[in-house]
C-alpha cells in the first residue's frame, strides 16, 4: 500500500536512526566559514578524529579522487584546499554509512564518482572533486529507503522485477517518492550546499536543477556509463536514458564518449581493486 | 586490458600499464606500458618480487570469466528498457565496440 507522500517523509526524517553527518564535519563547515581561522586549526579539528582522518586519506588517494601522495590532513588541507577536504571528509562519512549496508551500491558509487571525475576533467571543468563527491552521494536515497522502509524495500525490488521498470518508478509507485528525492531531504537535513544537493535530487531529471544543471549532468551521464558497463549493483540493473539536456549541456560527442568509456574501464579496475583493498 | 599473475606471463604479451614495483611506497615505474614482455623481463620481474601485470587483450582464459558473447547479451539486456532511444544507444554502440575490441575480436573496430 502506498505511504501518503508527507507521512513518508515523517518516517524517514523524524527518526533517531536517520544518517547523522559527524560532529567534526560540522565544526569543520563552521571553522572554514570563519575569516579568522586557519589552515592549522581546521587540520587539527580532522586530525582529532583518526578513523574518519585515516579514510579521508584513502579516500584521496583512491581512483575516484586520483591525488597522489596525500600523506597528512595538513598536507591534504594545503595542497587541495578546504572545499577538497571537507568534500572527502563528507564522501567518507557516507562510503561508511553504505560499507555497512550495501557492497554492490558502495562499488557503484565509487565508480560513478570515478567516472564523473573523468569526464569533468574531459571537459576542463573546475571544482572537479565538488562534482566526484555529488556523484559518489547520488544515491544516498537508496541507503535511506533501505534502513527506513525495509519491508517496502522487497516490494520495490519485486514491482520493478515483475514489470521491468526502473527501481525508481517502482519507488514512486510503493512509496509515493523516489531515491532522488528522498535524498534530496536528507541533502537538506545536513544543510548540504545545492551544488552537491542538487545532482543527489535531479539525476534523473537535469532539467530540474535550475542553478547547477551542467554538474548535474556530469553525474547522470557517469551514472549511465557504470550502468551500461555493468560495474557494482546500485539495485537497478536497467541503463537510465541520457537525457538530450544533459547531452547538450555538456556538449558531449560520440567521439568524446568513445575516449571516456575507454578510460573509465581502466578506472573501474582500479576502482575495482580500491574497494576490495577498503574491505580488509 | 587483463590483470594477469606473473606466473601465467608469456612473450609476446604487451603490456598494458607501467610495472612498478612493489616493495615501492612511491610507485616508481620500472617498465613502461606498450612493451611486449621477453622471458628476461618476466625473469626480472620476479627477481623484483612482482607478483601481476596488466597485459593488453585478454590473453589468458580464466575459470568463470564470461565469453564475449554472454558479455554481449548481458549489455542487451541492460539496455531492453532504452532500445528506442536514440542517444542512449549510442553508449551500446561504444560498449559494444570496446567489447569486441578488447576480447580481440577484430569486428569492433
Amino acid at each position: 500500500m502506498e505511504i501518503r507522500h508527507n507521512d513518508l517523509k515523517q518516517v524517514i526524517m523524524d527518526t533517531k536512526t536517520l544518517p547523522t553527518l559527524p560532529g567534526v564535519i560540522i565544526r569543520l563547515n563552521a571553522l572554514s566559514e570563519d575569516e579568522k581561522s586557519t589552515i592549522h586549526e581546521m587540520a587539527n579539528i580532522v586530525t582529532s578524529d583518526q578513523v574518519l582522518s585515516a579514510r579521508i586519506l584513502r579516500l584521496a588517494n583512491s581512483p575516484s579522487y586520483g591525488f597522489n601522495r596525500v600523506s597528512t590532513i595538513s598536507n591534504a588541507m594545503i595542497l587541495l584546499g578546504v572545499n577538497v577536504v571537507k568534500s572527502l571528509a563528507l564522501s567518507s562519512t557516507f562510503l561508511e554509512i553504505m560499507e555497512k549496508n550495501s557492497l554492490g551500491l558502495w562499488e557503484h558509487s565509487l565508480g560513478v564518482a570515478a567516472a564523473a571525475n573523468l569526464i569533468a576533467r574531459k571537459l576542463a571543468m573546475p571544482e572537479c572533486e565538488e562534482i566526484a563527491t555529488a556523484a559518489l552521494l547520488h544515491d544516498i536515497g537508496r541507503i535511506v529507503i533501505g534502513l527506513k522502509c525495509s519491508k517496502e524495500s522487497e516490494q520495490i525490488i519485486q514491482l520493478a522485477k515483475e514489470k521491468q521498470i526502473y527501481l525508481s518508478e517502482a519507488e514512486r509507485q510503493v512509496l509515493g517518492a523516489d531515491h532522488a528525492e528522498i535524498g534530496g531531504w536528507l541533502a537538506k537535513s545536513w544543510f548540504l550546499p545545492e551544488k552537491l544537493s542538487d545532482p543527489i535530487s535531479f539525476h534523473h531529471d537535469v532539467t530540474l536543477s535550475m542553478n547547477h544543471r551542467i554538474k548535474v549532468s556530469v553525474v547522470q551521464v557517469a551514472d549511465v556509463l557504470v550502468k551500461a558497463s555493468g560495474f557494482g549493483d546500485s539495485g537497478d540493473n536497467h541503463v537510465p536514458r541520457i537525457q538530450q539536456e544533459a547531452w547538450d549541456a555538456l556538449g558531449m560527442t560520440e567521439l568524446l564518449l568513445a575516449e571516456i568509456i575507454e578510460e573509465l574501464e581502466e578506472k573501474l579496475i582500479d576502482v575495482k581493486n580500491f574497494s576490495i583493498e577498503m574491505q580488509t | 586490458m587483463q590483470m594477469i599473475p606473473l606466473h601465467l606471463a608469456a612473450e609476446g604479451m604487451v603490456l598494458a600499464r607501467e610495472v612498478c614495483r612493489s616493495d615501492s611506497t612511491s610507485n616508481v615505474p620500472i617498465c613502461g606500458k606498450n612493451v611486449m614482455i621477453t622471458s628476461e623481463l618476466i625473469r626480472r620481474f620476479d627477481l623484483m618480487g612482482i607478483k601481476s601485470l596488466y597485459v593488453k587483450g585478454r590473453p589468458i582464459v580464466q575459470e568463470g570469466q564470461p565469453s564475449l558473447e554472454t558479455m554481449l547479451k548481458d549489455l542487451d539486456c541492460r539496455f531492453n528498457i532504452v532500445r528506442n532511444d536514440h542517444l542512449t544507444m549510442k553508449v551500446h554502440e561504444i560498449y559494444t565496440a570496446y567489447l569486441k575490441r578488447s576480447m580481440g575480436d577484430d569486428c569492433g573496430n
